[in-house]
């Protein structure tokens, strides 16, 4: 082959990638997903069963991680001695932010269209777990004054990446699949991160930080309750739902 | 030169858009937040700051393509020179193509290995245009085959970087956790694409490192400078290379030890493209090779 050749091949090579895959590199795990199950309540069914209980936490919980919020100056002067980031946050022998959700329920009431909100304020994003139903709107806010970008990593449903350069922007979001614990985060500000569950059916709930939570409204029926939290194995429960209030405790073991 | 080293330097800072995860700190393109200029904080400072350094090389691109077209009398160069602009205009188009559209894995990749392609047209503008060229003696015989062991080795090369930039962009760069074993064998179970990805890209060390080996010894032996000191050069990248890369795994890519791993490979491939562009230029085919496969002479006429 003469030089010239080469030079000019070697010029033009594109190698074109023979890998697929598309999207995001770093994607969280899929998690579960289930629709309602066959033989169960009828679509649109509503009941008078309730599901309450706590999911608790025993033994330590791992140490928070530190992180430095000095990429920002803005953030760095809302928070000058850093952050700190504790996913496990343990009040009472309770678990905080646990999504706990009916896997099999019925369809039950249409989705609200009153907007939940996702707010990005002191460089956090509040509330940490956003449920929501299947097509209900989620207002996605900037109260910081400095830029952010909002960046779900959905498995099942479009991705989106906006941004929101100034204080007060407002951005309104729908997800059309159900699809639970969707990491959100700002690729400017790395260390910010929340989750939205979108569920199909209204009954799910998001433990209080003192691990509590209540689930209402489920006709009478053998489920399956799910709950979910970002670090810690996800737990199943099958449980019997008669009129009235049905408990149903979750626990958890750290070191 | 300027454009050669340019672009090497931009290859570190877009390894560093990908290390720090900043590759979508900037939702929108051409524009940055629907400015100009964003303020440069967290993740915008990587991400812009390498579309700034990008349009830095566009800018240095467009000035040698003009600048040799006026006044290079050889066609092939004036050629390669655009299109070195065309490649730069393309690695543009990519980049924002990769915002857009959120990173598909295939794009990412493609922007990835037409940086080292461009980097390397570069090289090759620089060195057909300097005094070493011009100047140049005649060739001498390549009797140590330097020729065609810088050109394999610089293919291997090549195709070790492509390797990094799958494992890299389809998130494989930790499917095989320590080092030097694998998932604690000397072969891994090659049951999941990330873990044979993974583990491709480390049998490819191997092999570049043998292929740069085998270089430096034949460019020894042709005793000349200009190719045995950039390929004993070339095997001390590869020391360096194979450190940074057990770095970038042990301590978890880490984002110093991973962008270097990516600067040093261009650099690994800089180094042996420039070996073997001197190589071409001056050294020929050993002249009793020329005689052995030319073709039989026209038979003298009959009397």
């Amino acid at each position: 082959m003469s030089f010239r050749k080469a030079v000019t091949v070697l010029a033009l090579a594109t190698l074109p990638a023979a890998c697929g895959g598309g999207g995001s590199s770093e994607r969280a795990a899929p998690p579960s997903t289930a629709a309602a199950a066959p033989g169960g309540p009828a679509a649109g069914a509503t009941g008078n069963g309730n599901i309450t209980g706590k999911v608790g936490f025993q033994g330590t919980p791992p140490a928070p991680e530190k992180v430095k919020v000095a990429a920002d100056p803005k953030c760095q002067s809302m928070h000058p001695q850093g952050l700190e980031k504790q996913p496990v946050q343990v009040k009472d022998g309770g678990l905080a932010h646990v999504f706990v959700w009916v896997k099999n329920a019925p369809a039950g009431s249409a989705p609200p269209t009153e907007p939940a909100v996702l707010d990005q304020k002191g460089c956090e994003y509040h509330p940490h777990i956003v449920a929501v139903r299947t097509g209900q709107p989620i207002t996605i806010r900037n109260d910081d004054d400095t830029l952010h970008n909002v960046h779900p990593r959905p498995t099942i449903n479009q991705e989106f990446n906006i941004g929101q350069p100034r204080k007060g922007m407002e951005s309104v979001k729908t997800f059309d699949k159900q699809e639970i614990m969707i990491p959100v985060g700002c690729d400017v500000h790395p260390w910010m991160r929340s989750y939205i569950s979108v569920v199909s059916h209204p009954f799910f709930a998001v433990t209080r930080d003192d691990g509590t939570y209540e689930i209402k409204g489920l006709p009478a029926g053998e489920y399956e309750v799910e709950a979910y939290h970002e670090k810690l194995k996800t737990q199943t429960q099958k449980v019997t739902v008669k009129d009235g209030d049905n408990k149903l405790d979750f626990s958890y073991q750290g070191s | 030169m300027v454009t050669a080293a340019a672009t090497l330097v931009l290859i570190f800072i877009g390894g560093l858009v990908t290390s720090t995860g900043s590759g979508l700190a900037v939702p929108d393109w051409p524009l940055s937040y629907g400015m100009l200029m964003p303020p440069m904080v967290g993740g915008i400072f990587y991400e812009h700051g390498h579309r700034m350094a990008a349009t830095l090389v566009g800018l240095l691109t467009v000035i040698l393509a003009v600048w040799t077209a006026r006044t290079e009398p050889r066609a092939g160069v004036r050629r390669l020179a655009w299109g070195a602009l065309a490649a730069v205009i393309a690695q543009g188009l990519l980049g924002g193509i990769t915002v857009i559209f959120l990173l598909p894995t295939p794009v990412s990749v493609l922007h990835a290995c037409l940086a080292q392609t461009f980097f390397c047209i570069t090289i090759a503008l620089a060195f057909v245009t300097s005094r070493e060229w011009t100047r140049a003696a005649p060739p001498a015989d390549d009797v140590a085959g330097v020729r065609g062991a810088a050109a394999v080795a610089t293919g291997v090369v090549f195709v070790q970087l492509l390797l990094g930039a799958l494992m890299r962009h389809t998130g494989a760069g930790l499917a095989i956790p320590d080092f030097p074993l694998a998932l604690g064998r000397v072969v891994p179970p090659l049951d999941s694409l990330p873990v044979v990805l993974h583990f491709a890209h480390r049998l490819g060390a191997i092999a570049v490192v043998a292929a740069l080996a085998y270089l430096a010894r034949q460019a020894h032996r042709s005793r000349d400078r200009r190719l045995s000191r950039p390929a004993t050069l070339l095997l001390f990248l590869a020391a360096v290379q194979v450190a940074l890369g057990a770095a970038t795994v042990l301590t978890g890519k880490s984002v110093v030890p991973t962008t270097a791993h990516v600067a040093t490979g261009a650099a690994v491939l800089g180094t042996c493209w420039l070996v073997t562009l001197r190589a071409r230029r001056h050294l020929r085919r050993p002249q009793a090779m020329a005689v052995l496969t030319a073709p039989f002479p026209d038979a003298a006429p009959a009397p």
